[in-house]
């Protein structure tokens, strides 16, 4: 498999979860997949404006000419990809949000309804499936991981994907390597 | 009574949320001694320090932004960042938020509408509630009468705001509406709003027949 893992610790001298995906990435290699990191904080990713540019001037095309151009074709070639962050005051760093943010070209404006709700159409015929690695603070309490995993729930339905799973760094990351290999 | 609106949207005083804040505010300044300050996350985002001097100097602050997958904008979550810790010795303002989609449905808005709460518990903050809208995008081809009422239950929520300091549940639940859709609403809504919002958009800059371009292989 294709896997994409996208680090959006936005703090180098905090290596733990750095060193943790480099671990991941080792494991997910070994048992046979094509496996890419990609450092969030080392690519030049702007916050989008909403300008709507990659929806109605240069359809499927965002208008910001930095990495996310780039980022959003290796996504798109991607089996699965893994979504990686620092809980940052119970939600996900600014520096992964501002990437996702970026990533609505692959979607079309168009709504449609998908389980009874209003959502935007795809544009492409597959996507790849959403793993979420997450590393805990020391404030994270239950109500702040139900919270965290119900945004995710939503995020996965807009990108039109299924979510593959959800995992917390303190569980060893061979038993996350596996949980990307369970087909 | 002081406010301070920070208006989160990417587009600044040109945006949707704009829109909604500019008729809280109209109605929140009725009041007499009511006092509001504007201030725009996307021109301090090379100064959020200075931003979050002007956060902790206010009494009321509500904070705006468009919803953008699912959450607050990137630009928003660094801001709300920033706040935490608070200056040493600081008064944390009392905060609530304002939040709306182009999703017909307010519903959309819910599950961000959890983590801003749990946030305000975080920050310490006094939690005054929060406004959530769906239906955001696309004002401009509504009928008059949905205007209006959009632009009225904004303005008695901000003048309500003036008079009693609060938020209150009944009357945001109430603006909140509709929560959901039938399917007949979704399958009525959606053709017009794909043909004379998208289209017509894409028509102006010359792009609709390349509305479903696939740029990158897979």
């Amino acid at each position: 498999m294709k896997i994409l893992i996208l680090n959006g610790n936005p703090d180098a001298s905090d290596t733990g979860l750095d060193d943790y995906i480099a671990e991941l990435g080792t494991q997910l290699a070994e048992s046979g997949n094509d496996a890419e990191l990609v450092t969030l904080r080392e690519k030049k990713i702007r916050p989008c404006t909403g300008c709507f540019g990659c929806w109605i001037k240069t359809p499927g095309t965002c208008s910001i000419p930095d990495d996310a151009i780039e980022l959003a074709g290796r996504y798109l070639a991607a089996d699965v990809v893994i979504l990686a962050s620092p809980l940052v005051n119970g939600y996900l760093s600014s520096l992964l949000k501002n990437a996702i943010d970026r990533n609505i070209p692959i979607i079309h404006p168009y709504l449609e309804a998908v389980d009874g709700e209003v959502h935007h159409l795809k544009r492409y015929d597959r996507y790849p499936e959403i793993g979420i690695l997450l590393q805990r603070e020391p404030s994270t309490d239950e109500e702040d991981i139900e919270i965290v995993t119900d945004l995710f729930k939503r995020m996965i339905i807009n990108m039109r994907t299924t979510l593959k799973f959800l995992e917390f760094t303190d569980k060893p990351a061979p038993e996350v390597a596996h949980a990307v290999n369970i087909h | 009574m002081q406010l301070t609106f920070i208006n989160g949207s990417p587009r600044g005083a040109k945006g949707n949320t704009a829109r909604l804040m500019d008729n809280f505010v109209r109605g929140f300044l009725e009041t007499p001694g009511a006092s509001c300050a504007v201030e725009y996350v996307a021109k301090h985002r090379t100064d959020l320090a200075g931003l979050k001097k002007i956060f902790y100097a206010s009494e009321n602050v509500i904070i705006g932004f468009p919803l953008y997958v699912d959450a607050m904008p990137g630009s928003v979550k660094e801001f709300l960042d920033v706040l935490i810790p608070p200056p040493q010795g600081a008064a944390v303002p009392a905060l609530g938020f304002m939040s709306q989609c182009g999703f017909p449905e307010t519903g959309h808005l819910r599950f961000v509408e959890r983590y801003l709460e749990k946030y305000t518990k975080r920050l310490g903050a006094s939690y005054l509630g929060s406004i959530m809208k769906g239906g955001g995008e696309g004002l401009h081809m509504q009928p008059k009468f949905l205007v209006d009422k959009f632009e009225n239950g904004l303005h008695s929520l901000g003048k309500k705001f003036g008079e009693t300091g609060r938020l209150d549940k009944d009357d945001l639940d109430r603006f909140a509406y509709p929560e959901q859709l039938t399917p007949e609403q979704i399958g009525g809504l959606l053709p017009y709003v794909n043909t004379r919002l998208w289209d017509e958009w894409m028509k102006e800059n010359g792009a609709l027949e390349r509305s479903f371009d696939r740029p990158y292989r897979q």
